[in-house]
């Protein structure tokens, strides 16, 4: 029995960064990279089917990133996931969420597990969509958002509950092989010490690239995404002004912004 | 009175042959009964780890002698105790020195050569001496009994802030049982010692060599006059003295055979815990060893042989018990139960013949001799409990490695977990972006070097709280500006520097404590200086005695012995005397951990100010709270801290007008709880670096924390 957990390298944030030149991203060096919170949430799940279990249960982690993204890898190590797969090959670079949905389907082929686990979103990008899509790519049925859950392994269906607008509880049965989202707050995600993090970075990382999974670069990239980040900038801050004076003065003010802000339209 | 060169004391006058010989068959039963107790507990203590104490063992062994015979550790903060005990210690050897002597001359030199020493005038002051000796013995058990019985100090009760009344480990009647069976065998040997003599003396009152020495034994004499007057007759005498006597003997050796097996055996174990002790027991943990594959100290048999004899060299004296700060705000910790819960324990599995199997041997959980990861997460690791152990219990590091297998399991508060995560992933425990460490800097109207692109004669670690606290950011600034004015050339790290670590490895993460230590090593040793100065004393602490073991050996000052020589060497001149009313709190890592007493106190008169000690001072200084890790986690909601219940030490001090503290730490807490005790307004918290400042200052110029006046 097999449990498979998508996980994803996502990029924080630093202070006061700086946008690339051509206006796609931020610079990379103000980035900080963790593990998505959601996918914490989403191990810890597995991880908790794995420990629960009388049988043996394999816990597999995979994630699509570069060398970098071992480090996220080797904290589910850390955690308590058996092995690791990472897929990169320079062509993935600059793929959306549905390329990425491809080269995890081709791993989830590979691997055969009763339940394939995502976060229910990054924290970085936010799409939501690369679990979904997995499903979809698998054609497995999927449920997004879960709050709670019990599966015990070699069982043919898990249960969830997901919860609705208006405080409603939904509580479903789903067949496996299946994919599932994870909310956060489903679980307490345990703490991974500094030592079994070191501990992890003796275990290997299988590492896959294109090749190893059978898909054309083609499948991945640009050429592969449905979507093109066009730019990524900063806002312009709001601006507010009071209008002060009399009733006259401020309308006749407002009149006046109105018609420079459509152009002497109005 | 004429000492006759043939008086000695009769042993087996009119006894049987037989008799003796069930003497000494007695005698030898009791002395195999000690010796396999002695052995049950080697074998209990050598099921323990490797200790890997540090050579020198004469040294070791001198000093433990000179703590023993001086009763130093003891008389702490104790003197009436420490008094009583030195009676009984003296009282005890003596006595025991005497029957060793009986046994010397009798069994030993008489036998093998034919002479005897222990007659004559030697014998005279022989019987002088002991007889003093049982006084001074039983003054002690005296004053012992009173003690217990009606003065009661608190330390003494033994209900324990970690279990509730009813839980099976809640009740320590046995232990209280035990010290007064302790009190009552010991002074009934006394008492029956000297009326045996006083028998005695009347049984040969007609042998002038007996009767005309009696007041060598001036007890025994007294009470012999008395018995004659009562008319007791020599026959009577001796008659009285068959039976007592037998019940004084076996008295005595049933209480050396019960050495081993009871309290008494602290003898033995105290002297042993004091000659291992290790010096630096808190200033420099223990690192994982190299061949435990887990984390921590999860089983009993994790401990060193040390720490398990160090388990029954406790006596219950509270003294820890009275000093610990979780204890004193109700926190589930007392540092006596940790120690006598983990030697329960150690008694039921390591006592016993066979090793349980593992599983058995696990010390956390809440069962019997278990000890709860509530009481683990209440200590804040500022030593208290190590400086006044009598008997060199290291409390410290037991808890520590007791918390890195809950750290390694996640058992731990959610805030602590997010802020390990944070220091793991920032460098530093406010969750800042490297690049922000010196940021406070750019306040300054002038620029700090980069000691990691220029040489300097002084590098300053600046530590997490000094970087990032605004509050103590100003600090920072102000102790910037007196380097640069008096010419010190000086510089940080930059985003170079990493949270020490010296708290991470205290909550016993130690692998991040790793991770932290090599950090800094590494931009240290990258760094060109002469000398390292800190205004943290928990940095302080771990480069000064910990970093040595990653390699990194540096001289480093705390930033109070810096301005003191500045100060002395005229490069900071004082504009004027600041006339305050003043106390001060020793921060727990500069004062217990460094001895760092002096140098804040010499800064404080040189200021001008009038220095009021709290009670609870120097070694003695009662921890802000925010020791150990406990400044990421948060205080149970309406309970009281210890800064609040520093803040009310503080108050009572007539007309006080400032709190000074020398540690980032300490300005935060401090603020806060003057605040939340409902003493603000009264006098107020500064740090110390802000008086220099002032001191410094023209009186017409604006400082940069104006001291409030104290309230009526």
């Amino acid at each position: 029995m097999k449990l498979l957990v998508a996980v994803k390298q996502v990029a924080a944030l630093d202070e006061d960064f700086e946008i690339r030149a051509d206006g796609k991203d931020v610079q990379a060096e103000f980035l900080m990279r963790d593990l998505n919170e959601w996918d914490d949430f989403s191990l810890e799940e597995a991880m908790r089917i794995k420990e629960a279990a009388t049988s043996p249960v394999e816990l597999v982690v995979v994630c699509v990133g570069p060398e970098a993204a071992d480090e996220a890898l080797r904290k589910c190590m850390a955690k308590g996931a058996d092995r690791a797969i990472r897929v990169w090959d320079a062509a993935i670079e600059g793929s959306d969420s549905m390329a990425i949905a491809q080269l995890i389907a081709a791993v989830a082929r590979r691997e055969q597990p009763a339940l394939l686990f995502a976060g229910a979103q990054s924290s970085d990008h936010a799409f939501a969509s690369t679990g979904i899509a997995t499903a979809a790519l698998l054609d497995w049925p999927h449920a997004a958002v879960l709050t709670e859950l019990s599966y015990s392994p070699g069982a043919r269906s898990a249960r969830f509950r997901r919860e609705l607008e208006g405080g409603l509880l939904h509580e479903m049965e789903i067949d496996c092989p299946a994919v599932l989202t994870i909310q956060l707050g489903i679980n307490t995600p345990r703490y991974a010490s500094l030592r079994a993090i070191k501990q992890a970075a003796a275990k290997p990382i299988e590492v896959l690239s294109l090749a190893d999974l059978s898909l054309p670069v083609s499948a991945v990239g640009a050429s592969g995404s449905l979507s093109r980040v066009r730019r990524m900038y900063i806002p312009e801050k709001g601006r507010a002004q009071m209008i002060e004076g009399s009733v006259e003065e401020q309308a006749a003010r407002l009149v006046q912004i109105i018609r420079e802000a459509t152009g002497g339209a109005a | 009175m004429a000492a006759s060169d043939t008086v000695t004391r009769v042993l087996f006058e009119d006894f049987t042959p037989s008799s003796v010989r069930l003497f000494y068959v007695i005698g030898y039963t009791a002395i195999a009964l000690f010796a396999y107790g002695v052995y049950l507990q080697v074998r209990k203590y050598r099921r323990g780890a490797p200790a890997g104490i540090s050579p020198g063992l004469l040294p070791r062994f001198r000093s433990m002698v000179a703590t023993v015979l001086s009763h130093r550790t003891l008389a702490r903060r104790d003197k009436q105790a420490g008094a009583a005990h030195r009676l009984i210690f003296y009282g005890f050897v003596l006595l025991f020195l005497g029957t060793a002597t009986i046994t010397v001359d009798y069994d030993i030199v008489g036998p093998l050569f034919g002479t005897h020493f222990w007659h004559g005038e030697f014998y005279l002051w022989f019987s002088l001496v002991l007889d003093v000796a049982g006084v001074l013995l039983a003054g002690g058990l005296l004053y012992m009994m009173y003690r217990r019985g009606w003065l009661k100090p608190p330390k003494l009760d033994y209900a324990r802030p970690d279990r509730a009344p009813g839980d099976p480990d809640y009740d320590r009647s046995g232990y209280r049982r035990e010290d007064w069976a302790f009190l009552w065998t010991l002074l009934t040997i006394v008492a029956t010692g000297y009326v045996l003599e006083a028998l005695r003396l009347v049984w040969l009152s007609d042998r002038p060599d007996v009767w005309d020495t009696r007041w060598w034994s001036p007890v025994g004499a007294a009470l012999a006059q008395g018995m004659r007057a009562a008319g007791m007759t020599a026959a009577s005498g001796g008659d009285w003295r068959g039976d007592l006597w037998w019940f004084h003997g076996m008295l005595a050796l049933l209480f050396i055979a019960l050495i081993p097996f009871t309290k008494v055996k602290h003898i033995f174990t105290a002297m042993g815990s004091l000659m291992f002790r290790d010096p630096q027991a808190a200033q420099r943990l223990p690192r994982v060893p190299a061949q435990q594959t887990h984390a921590g100290a999860q089983f009993i048999t994790d401990f060193t042989w040390k720490q398990l004899l160090s388990l029954d060299a406790c006596t219950k004296c509270g003294r820890c018990h009275e000093a610990c700060p979780a204890r004193a705000v109700g926190a589930p910790l007392s540092p006596r139960d940790v120690i006598l819960s983990l030697r329960e324990f150690a008694n039921r599995t390591l006592g016993a013949a066979q090793l349980p199997a593992t599983l058995e041997l696990d010390v956390h959980g809440k069962g019997p001799g278990q000890v709860a990861m509530e009481t683990l997460w209440s200590c804040r690791s500022c030593m208290a409990c190590v400086e006044v152990c009598p008997v060199a219990i290291e409390h410290v590091p037991i808890i520590v490695q007791m918390r890195r297998k809950l750290v390694e399991e996640g058992q731990m508060d959610p805030q602590l977990r997010k802020t390990l995560q944070t220091i793991h992933k920032t460098g530093n425990s406010f969750g800042e972006s490297r690049r922000k460490r010196a940021a406070w800097t750019k306040q300054l109207p002038f620029a700090v070097k980069d000691a990691r692109k220029e040489r300097v004669d002084v590098l300053w670690f600046v530590g997490d709280y000094a970087s990032f606290d605004p509050r103590n950011q100003k600090v920072s600034a102000g102790f910037a500006t007196l380097l640069r004015d008096a010419g010190v050339d000086f510089g940080i790290l930059y985003d170079g520097e990493s949270n020490a670590g010296n708290d991470v490895r205290r909550v016993g993460e130690e692998g991040l404590y790793e991770v932290l230590a090599e950090a800094n090593v590494g931009a240290l040793s990258a760094a060109s200086f002469n000398s390292i100065v800190t205004t943290d004393p928990h940095s302080y602490n771990t480069i000064r005695n910990e970093y040595p073991d990653f390699g990194g050996r540096y001289a480093i000052q705390h930033y109070t012995t810096l301005l003191l020589e500045l100060l002395q060497q005229g490069r900071l001149a004082l504009a004027r005397k600041l006339g305050l009313r003043v106390t001060f709190h020793d921060p727990c890592h500069l004062g217990r951990f460094n001895r760092g007493y002096e140098a804040p106190r010499e800064i404080l008169r040189l200021l001008g100010c009038e220095l009021i000690e709290m009670g609870r001072c120097r070694s003695n200084s009662f921890c802000c709270g925010a020791g150990g890790g406990r400044i990421w986690i948060p205080d149970p909601v309406g309970a009281d801290k210890p800064a609040q219940n520093r803040m009310r030490e503080a108050a009572a001090i007539e007309a006080l007008q400032v709190f000074v503290v020398s540690c980032p730490k300490d300005l935060t807490m401090f603020e806060d709880a003057l605040k939340t005790s409902g003493n603000e307004g009264k006098f107020v918290v500064r740090e110390l670096i802000e008086l220099v400042r002032e001191a410094l200052a023209q009186p017409q110029s604006t400082p940069a924390a104006p001291i409030a006046p104290a309230a009526a």
